[in-house]
């Protein structure tokens, strides 16, 4: 910044008369602006513009050198991210109406956030999509790798076992309908032994470990550049006890959160995050929210809420900024997440077909 | 993990010395400063605050397994996964039995035998392997001084005649069962955190807490203002105490 004029790359005609208005340093150039500076020279906006662009590529040129990394601001044309986002892979959860509320499934780049009461389906779910993630590209899936930060300690080797064997047995089924080469060639690799090796999982007792896990996973990343799914299951575990100050609190989450979408953005992985329910209690009655208060509801870009209706567990779309509110039903069977079986017997058009029955009883009743 | 001084970290020696004029010593101090603070209080560049936060974040990260790690090491150790409760119908359901390695609760209305099944659950734990037990000592802490030692012997005797077929064979098995009556939330909160070194020094493999719900309602009146929180306090920490216990001995909790 503190480079003399005389040594930037410009015309000599250029450097003769910013040496003769006074200039001496590249930041007095970049301080004035391009408009101040062709008043003060004499040469169209253009121009200026021009020179304080070259000054500004050798200033950071240099500056580069000297730190050993820069951070470009990224910017780019909304078309180049519609682009980008239409060819964004989702990561399915082999329940199709929740795929179908979330827009075709976890996306990717995006922080999705799941509460829940404890035991709906928060860490199945999880375990669910570190599966569903490595589905080789030509099932519909985003052929990646996962990374498993648990701080709760609910993480089942066996019953992860059984989704990825479910999940690698409905794969079977398909290649066998559709019969196409690269589905074999990918099956091959489709394996419970691989998927298992794919799943990173990493055991964080406190928050401290949190932190320091979660400033360690750029390096991580960069050596494991396959990832696609980052879960951290129980967020809120390790920051609802032993904590009297809440601002520091609530400044380490956003850090987090902070640090979580650069993860997702450079990646290009979703990252997921589990979070419990708390009772807020209010003037007459009291409601479950979401833990941790107000300020980290901003942190994910969607957010699931699973609940309970008597004994069918529902999903709820709660933030989304491309979908609108809406709620389903799901199962957990011993295959993992799927959807409910709808009910046998519908009264409408379809379910005519299904109840051939019913048809000639109406026309009786008409004649 | 998390208490582990910066200097056990691999700091330079003048780094620890400056740290700790502002009270910083310890990785989790380290670790809740933002950057900016970090590179005011160690008067080093952006990068090199990096460079240093990734050397204290080595020093207390977990180490990383994969899925399929974890599976061979429990391949490995198959009889040891399970505690079989011998309620072949319970065990189906289970999967197995009450799991090795993670918290399990019982919960039901008064009288429906929560204490005999923790009794029975004791025994259990104290029989050899090859009968489906743990062959270890049992640590029994009890709130609510229903624990009768007599009806421990006469479940033995006559759930397993065999077995306890002499008066000696009880006593030893009674031996291996310890138990602590603590009345109070801060005494079982103190006994649990003290708990470690027991159970290595007597070979424990089953922890048994009868019942946490009484003592927390006993202390804590939930109309009251900020007890709510304190009790919640109370609960996660011993939950999250129980919950390393349980993993890192790959014992029942």
């Amino acid at each position: 910044m503190q480079r003399e004029v005389g040594t930037l790359p410009l015309a000599p005609a250029l450097r003769a008369r910013l040496a003769a208005a006074g200039f001496q340093t590249a930041q007095e150039l970049l301080d004035t602006g391009p408009c101040g500076l062709s008043k003060e020279i004499g040469i169209s906006r253009e121009e200026a513009l021009e020179a304080l662009q070259v000054v500004r590529q050798e200033c950071h040129g240099d500056a580069a050198r000297t730190a050993g990394g820069s951070g470009a601001t990224r910017k780019c044309t909304a078309l180049e991210l519609l682009e980008e986002e239409q060819t964004q892979g989702f990561i399915i959860t082999f329940c199709s109406a929740l795929d179908n509320i979330l827009g075709g499934g976890v996306q990717l780049t995006k922080i999705t956030e799941i509460c829940g009461a404890p035991g709906v389906g928060k860490t199945q779910l999880c375990m669910q999509l570190a599966v569903d993630v490595q589905i080789p590209e030509c099932f519909g899936g985003v052929a990646g790798e996962a990374v498993f930060i648990d701080t709760e300690g609910s993480f089942m080797v066996d019953r992860v076992v059984d989704i990825a064997a479910a999940c690698v047995q409905h794969c079977h089924l398909i290649a066998e309908v559709q019969q196409e080469e690269d589905h074999q060639k990918a099956l091959e690799t489709f394996s419970l032994e691989n998927i298992l090796s794919h799943i990173y999982y990493f055991r964080c007792r406190d928050y401290t470990e949190l932190l320091a896990q979660v400033y360690l996973l750029p390096e991580f990343l960069s050596e494991h550049s396959k990832v696609r799914l980052v879960v951290i299951d129980g967020i809120a575990f390790p920051f609802r006890h032993d904590f009297e100050d809440l601002s520091l609190r609530t400044r380490l989450l956003n850090g987090l959160a902070q640090q979580l979408i650069i993860i997702a953005n450079d990646q290009k992985a979703a990252v997921v995050l589990t979070n419990q329910m708390t009772t807020r209690i209010g003037q007459s009655q009291s409601t479950l929210v979401p833990a941790l208060g107000e300020s980290w509801g901003h942190a994910a870009t969607v957010r699931l809420i699973f609940h309970w209706d008597n004994s069918q567990r529902l999903a709820t779309l709660y933030k989304s900024p491309s979908q609108k509110e809406s709620t389903i039903a799901y199962h957990i069977t011993s295959h993992g997440f799927r959807d409910v079986q709808p009910p046998a017997v519908t009264h409408s058009a379809e379910g005519t077909e299904l109840n051939p029955r019913k048809r000639p009883r109406t026309e009786e009743e008409k004649q | 993990m998390a208490a582990k001084k910066l200097r056990r970290a691999q700091l330079s020696q003048e780094m620890c010395e400056r740290l700790s004029r502002y009270q910083i010593t310890t990785c989790q101090d380290f670790l809740c400063l933002s950057l900016l603070e970090l590179m005011k209080v160690t008067g080093q560049s952006y990068y090199e605050v990096q460079k240093l936060l990734c050397k204290v974040s080595r020093a207390c990260a977990p180490k990383m397994q994969t899925a399929y790690e974890m599976k061979l090491k429990k391949s490995v150790n198959l009889s040891s996964a399970f505690l079989s409760t011998t309620l072949h119908s319970l065990d189906r359901v289970l999967h197995g039995g009450v799991p090795c390695g993670s918290l399990t609760e019982i919960t039901s209305p008064p009288g429906c035998g929560k204490t005999q099944f923790c009794i029975m659950l004791s025994v259990l734990a104290t029989l050899p392997v090859s009968m489906g037990g743990l062959d270890g000592a049992v640590i029994y802490i009890d709130t609510e001084s229903a624990f009768s030692a007599e009806r421990l012997i006469e479940i033995a005797a006559n759930r397993f005649p065999t077995y306890f077929d002499s008066d000696e064979k009880l006593l030893c098995m009674t031996r291996s069962i310890h138990l602590y009556r603590e009345l109070t939330c801060c005494c079982v909160l103190k006994r649990i955190m003290s708990l470690e070194e027991e159970i290595i020094s007597k070979k424990v493999k089953l922890i048994i807490i009868d019942s946490v719900a009484s003592v927390v309602r006993k202390e804590f009146d939930t109309k009251l203002q900020g007890n709510l929180a304190e009790r919640s306090n109370f609960l996660t920490r011993g939950a999250s105490v129980l919950k390393y216990l349980a993993e890192e001995f790959s014992i029942p909790v």
